[in-house]
């Protein structure tokens, strides 16, 4: 099956033609309020007072976002970066970007005031978002697309049939030679040892199950009963009893296949095929992860039956990636119907079996990745991002 | 169909609970079915069950194991009797619990 993608020049296929300035802060969100076709990601982060190894987990996520094949070109300026670290110096930035052939340009404020550099930043923004609207799709084999999935807001929906769904899907695209990433260390306690079976070895297997038992650590390390902190409240009244549960149902989203590696944070696979990430829920830090380990399309599989006088944000996470919402609750779809992309209710309510509802899924997100807008793209609004960083603030 | 008959879903044979899949209040008799083989069972409900939560399948002994997707998901804390809702009041997970200073579970 093929869809219709950008081609970069290191050979990747993006969905999307966006022109990236990063890293965020007052010059890259005034370029892209004047300028169509901008991205910027949106964090408080600099990396300043943070640890080494943050400071290159921010490193990475910020030349990964660049790298993402939804980006035709990118902008990068020295504002917001953190007090001249080596691993944040912006020319390393830029370098290691413009390593994938694509256009990338340094906004110098060296001998300019803040608005004189936004005027520049603007005229070369135009440039550059004319110069990639001369690119046109062209058909490519959907082996090209890598995807990444977070459950959340689950329900008991999520574990028998959302994640089921989008299982089905990860072994299809796996199975076309595309990449699928899902994650959540806290959501595969208790469930590990089914995961580590998966391994394609012993080392990948190792490193699934010492991912769960750091994060179990950690949780210990602070004395606190894990069931007051997660299942999180709304999966307890949404039926989950205990993690285990929760963690059970969450890996059915990983499908079948076997599973090739972990991934740090934002850290792109080495090759195809299905990858777990250690990484944290949040999906305000787990799509931009996603995004910058190159995921062109991010999907939100929801629960939602525990959301009690919610109701759900909408969540552009993903920067670059468009991002799909999916449920399986009959009565979160009735609720939150208009701010849903995809429904396999239909299951439960036995209209459909798993892989039908797999494959209008699966053809829903070669429609997406040749162009129609996810509900969330419809609009302009932007949430902050929280990178996945792991050591304490000096 | 049986307008009274309301719909719950295990997934494996050896599991010990079952999601419902309607509103299930006391005394409605519940059809289960088995995401794993062709088998059914019918089971009347004990309690008030809301759309989305467990009701045990058989007697469950305080201390024993809550088996759902033929994995442990946690251990009962009393005695839970067929047909009731299982749930966080009588059923405890026992795994990330630093609340137990090591104690061994």
């Amino acid at each position: 099956m093929t869809f219709l993608g950008y081609e970069r020049p290191d050979g990747s296929v993006g969905v999307r033609n966006y022109v990236l300035i990063i890293p965020g802060g007052i010059i890259s969100d005034s370029i892209c309020n004047f300028v169509n076709g901008c991205k910027t990601i949106v964090t408080a982060d600099s990396g300043s007072g943070r640890s080494k190894r943050d400071r290159e987990t921010i490193a990475r996520t910020l030349v990964g976002l660049g790298m993402n094949p939804n980006v035709a070109s990118v902008i990068v300026h020295g504002r917001g970066l953190g007090s001249g670290y080596p691993e944040l110096n912006v020319n390393r930035l830029a370098d290691d970007i413009a390593k994938t052939g694509k256009r990338v340009e340094v906004l110098d404020g060296s001998n300019t005031s803040t608005l004189e550099l936004i005027v520049k930043g603007i005229n070369l923004a135009r440039e550059m978002v004319q110069e990639a609207s001369r690119l046109r799709r062209r058909e490519y084999d959907d082996g090209n697309l890598c995807v990444g999935v977070k459950c959340g807001a689950s329900d008991t929906t999520s574990g028998i049939v959302g994640n089921p769904v989008v299982g089905y899907v990860f072994d299809k695209l796996v199975s076309k030679g595309g990449t699928a990433l899902f994650g959540e260390n806290t959501e595969i306690i208790g469930a590990e040892h089914i995961l580590a079976k998966r391994a394609v070895n012993k080392q990948v297997a190792e490193a699934i199950l010492e991912v769960a038992r750091e994060t179990e650590e950690r949780a210990k390390a602070i004395g606190e009963d894990i069931r007051t902190i997660n299942p999180v409240p709304s999966n307890i009244a949404g039926g989950i009893t205990t993690l285990e549960e929760k963690s059970l149902g969450a890996i059915a989203k990983s499908g079948s296949m076997p599973i090739q590696g972990v991934l740090k944070y934002g850290e792109r696979p080495k090759g195809r095929g299905l990858y777990f990430v250690d990484n944290w829920m949040s999906m305000l830090s787990i799509f931009l992860g996603y995004a910058a380990a190159g995921a062109q399309i991010v999907l939100f599989q929801l629960g939602g039956g525990g959301l009690v006088g919610d109701t759900i944000l909408y969540s552009s996470g993903g920067v670059v990636a468009p991002l799909l919402w999916l449920t399986a609750n009959p009565k979160t779809y009735r609720r939150f119907g208009e701010e849903i992309d995809f429904y396999s209710g239909t299951v439960i309510e036995g209209k459909e079996t798993i892989q039908e509802a797999g494959e209008r899924l699966y053809n829903l997100i070669l429609d997406v990745a040749s162009g129609t807008m996810t509900k969330t793209e419809t609009l302009t609004h932007t949430d902050p991002n929280q990178i996945y960083t792991l050591d304490p603030m000096l | 169909m049986n307008s009274g008959l309301k719909k719950g879903l295990a997934i494996k044979s050896v599991d010990n609970v079952a999601t419902v899949l309607d509103d299930v209040s006391c005394g409605d008799r519940i059809l289960v079915k088995f995401a794993d083989s062709a088998s059914v069972l019918t089971i009347e409900s004990r309690e008030n069950i809301p759309f989305g939560f467990k009701v045990a399948l058989k007697d469950i002994q305080k201390g024993e194991y809550v088996i759902k997707y033929g994995e442990v998901i946690g251990r009962a804390t009393e005695f839970i009797g067929e047909g009731r809702l299982v749930h966080v009041h009588n059923v405890e997970g026992l795994r990330g619990r630093g609340d137990l200073g090591g104690e061994k579970i």
